[in-house]
This record gives C-alpha cells, sequence and structure tokens, in this order.
C-alpha cells in the first residue's frame, strides 16, 4: 500500500501545475515578502481584512530586499500570534487535545512496556509530525469556510479507516482488511472529500484546504484511537513473528500505528483530495474563478499563459499520464495477486 | 465582553506620535520608523487603538497597478486621550519604547 504514496504526490503535483501554468513565468513572480504577507493576510478574520490590505499597501512602498523581509515577516508573526476565535478556536483545541492525548499514551505505553532506544528515536519524530500538524491545523482553521466541513470531512476518512476493522481495538490492531478496504481508505474517501468539499465551499481553494484539515483531524483522531487500542490490548492476540519479546510487538505496534495514521493516512487524503479539488475545478472552471478572486489584492497580477507556461502545461500532462498508468499498473498486479 | 485594558507603552508613543500634528494623516511604515517599532508590534496597536475609536483610518488610492495604502490620524477621543496622560508617564513612554507585542 505505501507504493501508492509517491503515485499519489506526483498525481498531484501534475494536476497542480496543469491548474498554475502561469506560475511557471518568472516574469509573473512577486518576491517572498509579498508572497509570505499575502499568505499571512490570507489568515485574517473577514472583520480584519482591511488591515491584511493595509500591510500589503504599506510592503509595496517599502524598498530593499532586508527592510521588505524585516516588514513582512514582523506582519505575518503578528497575524499568527493572533488566537482564533469561536469555531475555528474549539476545532483547533480539539485536535491539539486529540494530539497530546495519543501522544500521552504513546509515552505510557513505551514506558510500560519498556521500549528500546531506537522505538524512543521514533516516538520522538512522530511528536515532531504532531507538533507539525497542529501547526498547520492552527493555519487552516482561520481560513473562512474551512473547519465545518474540514472536520465534517475527518470525520468521514475517520470512520473509512475504523469500518473495515469493525470499530473494535482488536480489530484494529489484528485484523487483516478485504483488499476492497484500502482502495476506499486511499482512492475513494479522499477523492469524495475534495470533491464534496469544493461543490460544498464553492471553490477549488477552500475544497483544498477542507481536504488537508480533513485528512490532518482523522490522521490525529485515528491515530490516538490506535494508540488507545495498542494501551489496552497490549501484544494479545496475532504476532508477526512468535520468537518476539512483548515487548518488541508492543513497539512494532506502535510503529505500525504512528506511520500509518500520522504519515500515511493524512498525506493519502490530503493529496488524493488536493487532486480531486483540482480536478473539480478543472470539470467546473467557476470554481477556480471563485478561488482565485478570494486571494488579496496586492501588486502583482496574473498574466496570460506565455510560450514557456504551455510547455509546463504540456510537461505537466505527460506526468500526470506517466503517473496514471503507472497507478493502474499498480493496482492491476494489486488484483492479479489478490 | 470585550476588556478594555490600559494602553501599553508602546501604543501611547504611537498616539504621541500622532498627535504631534493631529491634522496630518500618517503612514503605517512611518510611525513605526518613527516610534522604532517593528511591524508586527505596530499594526497590532493600531488595531487596537482604531478599536477604541482613539485612531481613525483612511485609503490613499493606488497609482496605477500599485495597492492603495493605508493612513492614520487620531479621533478627537484620541486627541483627549492624549491630551489627558500625565506627563510623568508620557516622558518616560518616549524615552524607552519597547517592543513587546502582547501588551499592544
Amino acid at each position: 500500500m505505501p507504493l501508492f504514496t509517491p503515485l499519489v504526490c506526483l498525481l498531484c503535483m501534475g494536476l497542480a501545475a496543469l491548474r498554475h501554468p502561469a506560475a511557471a513565468d518568472p516574469a509573473t513572480r512577486d518576491d517572498a515578502p509579498l508572497l509570505l504577507l499575502r499568505w499571512a493576510a490570507g489568515l485574517l478574520p473577514a472583520q480584519r481584512e482591511e488591515w491584511g490590505q493595509a500591510m500589503l499597501g504599506e510592503l509595496d512602498h517599502i524598498a530593499g530586499r532586508a527592510r521588505r523581509w524585516r516588514f513582512a515577516t514582523g506582519c505575518a508573526g503578528a497575524v499568527l500570534l493572533v488566537p482564533p476565535r469561536g469555531r475555528a478556536a474549539a476545532a483547533l483545541w480539539a485536535i491539539t487535545a486529540m494530539a497530546a492525548a495519543g501522544a500521552g499514551l504513546y509515552a505510557w505505553t513505551g514506558v510500560r512496556y519498556g521500549l528500546g532506544t531506537s522505538d524512543w528515536v521514533l516516538a520522538a519524530i512522530a511528536l515532531v509530525v504532531a507538533v507539525g500538524y497542529i501547526l498547520v491545523v492552527g493555519v487552516q482553521v482561520r481560513r473562512p469556510g474551512v473547519v465545518l466541513p474540514g472536520l465534517v470531512g475527518g470525520l468521514l476518512v475517520a470512520v473509512a479507516w475504523l469500518v473495515p476493522n469493525g470499530f473494535t481495538f482488536y480489530g484494529l490492531i489484528v485484523t487483516v482488511p478485504h483488499l476492497w478496504a484500502p482502495l476506499l481508505q486511499v482512492i475513494v474517501v479522499p477523492l469524495v472529500t475534495g470533491v464534496a468539499g469544493t461543490l460544498w465551499s464553492g471553490s477549488a481553494v477552500t475544497g483544498r484546504r477542507i481536504a488537508r484539515l480533513a485528512a490532518l483531524s482523522a490522521g490525529v483522531g485515528v491515530f490516538l484511537y490506535g494508540t488507545l487500542a495498542i494501551a489496552v490490548i497490549g501484544a494479545a492476540g496475532a504476532q508477526i513473528d512468535a520468537t518476539w519479546t512483548i515487548s518488541a510487538n508492543v513497539a512494532d505496534r506502535l510503529a505500525t500505528n504512528a506511520v500509518f495514521y500520522l504519515w500515511f493516512l493524512p498525506v493519502t487524503t490530503a493529496a488524493l483530495g488536493w487532486a480531486a479539488a483540482a480536478a473539480t475545478a478543472r470539470v467546473r472552471p467557476r470554481l477556480a474563478t471563485v478561488a482565485a478572486s478570494t486571494t488579496p489584492s496586492s501588486a502583482g497580477s496574473i498574466a496570460a499563459p506565455s510560450g514557456r507556461a504551455l510547455n509546463g502545461r504540456w510537461s505537466s500532462r505527460l506526468l500526470l499520464a506517466c503517473t496514471v498508468v503507472g497507478a493502474l499498473v499498480i493496482l492491476a498486479g494489486v488484483f492479479l495477486k489478490g | 465582553m470585550q476588556r478594555n485594558r490600559p494602553l501599553s507603552a508602546q501604543a501611547i508613543s504611537v498616539l504621541q506620535a500622532l498627535a504631534a500634528d493631529p491634522a496630518h494623516w500618517r503612514y503605517g511604515y512611518d510611525l513605526a520608523t518613527e516610534v522604532h517599532l517593528k511591524s508586527g508590534s505596530l499594526y497590532p496597536i493600531l488595531i487596537r487603538l482604531a478599536d477604541r475609536s482613539l485612531l481613525e483610518t483612511s485609503w490613499e488610492p493606488g497609482e496605477g497597478s500599485r495597492p492603495p495604502r493605508h493612513l492614520y490620524r487620531l479621533t478627537q477621543a484620541g486627541r483627549e486621550y492624549v491630551a489627558a496622560l500625565p506627563a510623568a508617564r508620557a516622558d518616560r513612554t518616549v524615552s524607552r519604547p519597547r517592543n513587546r507585542l502582547s501588551e499592544a
């Protein structure tokens, strides 16, 4: 199943390049401080939107690379330090609490079963990843129209990962699901999330953010559930290798749980959801137009695709075609083997 | 319910810079340079002052494709606030501006 991940990422890169052909033209690029500040201004709530425009307007009159960087980073820091409110704050705290509970349970289980040094290194990496997710969620929940559909999508993804195992602790750890389950979890549900998020919000940009929030919230939630299952069940049930110690068995389960739910689930869901949102915008161009209009206005504009951009478009199509063929070959191989 | 905490030393230094010529509209970057504040401190202060109606804002239209620029000056309430400041506090805030975002 991990073979799907690079394919999914390639697929998304191709679709993303198809969606933004003009970005390949260096003449249309803005400098990094402007891009940073434009991104930060987009995080402000609607009632503070004017202040984002004020920062962008001021940056336009600042000369000198270092001064522009200082101004942009200062403003971006100020925007990020403003705590979210209402539904956004509730979502952020809920996901943070789930991640903290998962990390705490992981540590408790590790101490109880006496994990080795290498297992604790993996635990530290998982902790860093979880903290990174919280930071990304902290950004996503500030975007308008993302929180509710993102959490609903996350619930859908989490259910898709838990249903094939019967929602039980034992089933989640020990049961090997049927072949249809990975296809549903890795392909169908992320695609549905991306398409539904785009149609719900009426914007491809928001649809991608919804898919991202769904992926992260589901990953953190299922990681917590899986860690709880391991903490309760321990080394009971089927073992991969009968010669393993109890500690090794639990360590393997914890590692598998972290890799699957903190890395594989979020990456594949976010990537395929992103691709689905981009594809939806291709089918309904009006959604892409709505998305572009939500970006704060400032110096720099979107130019018509140049010859270089059109070459990039053909490269993207080639990349996309190769990826689809590769995915079909792997799927066929999996089916034939099954 | 909105809390009305006392203004910080930096916020008062911004008010005093604006009070030097109350009828004149000022740019944000010029204000930041004058009171030695970073942009990350200045904008939260400006937002807070505007929320308290001590500051009024306006837009200067951009030339050509340039974006409009935000302008600031004191309201009547802002002028009265600055006029009512104790002289000792005013001297202290001007001589030792600090750069703490949380006290905006």
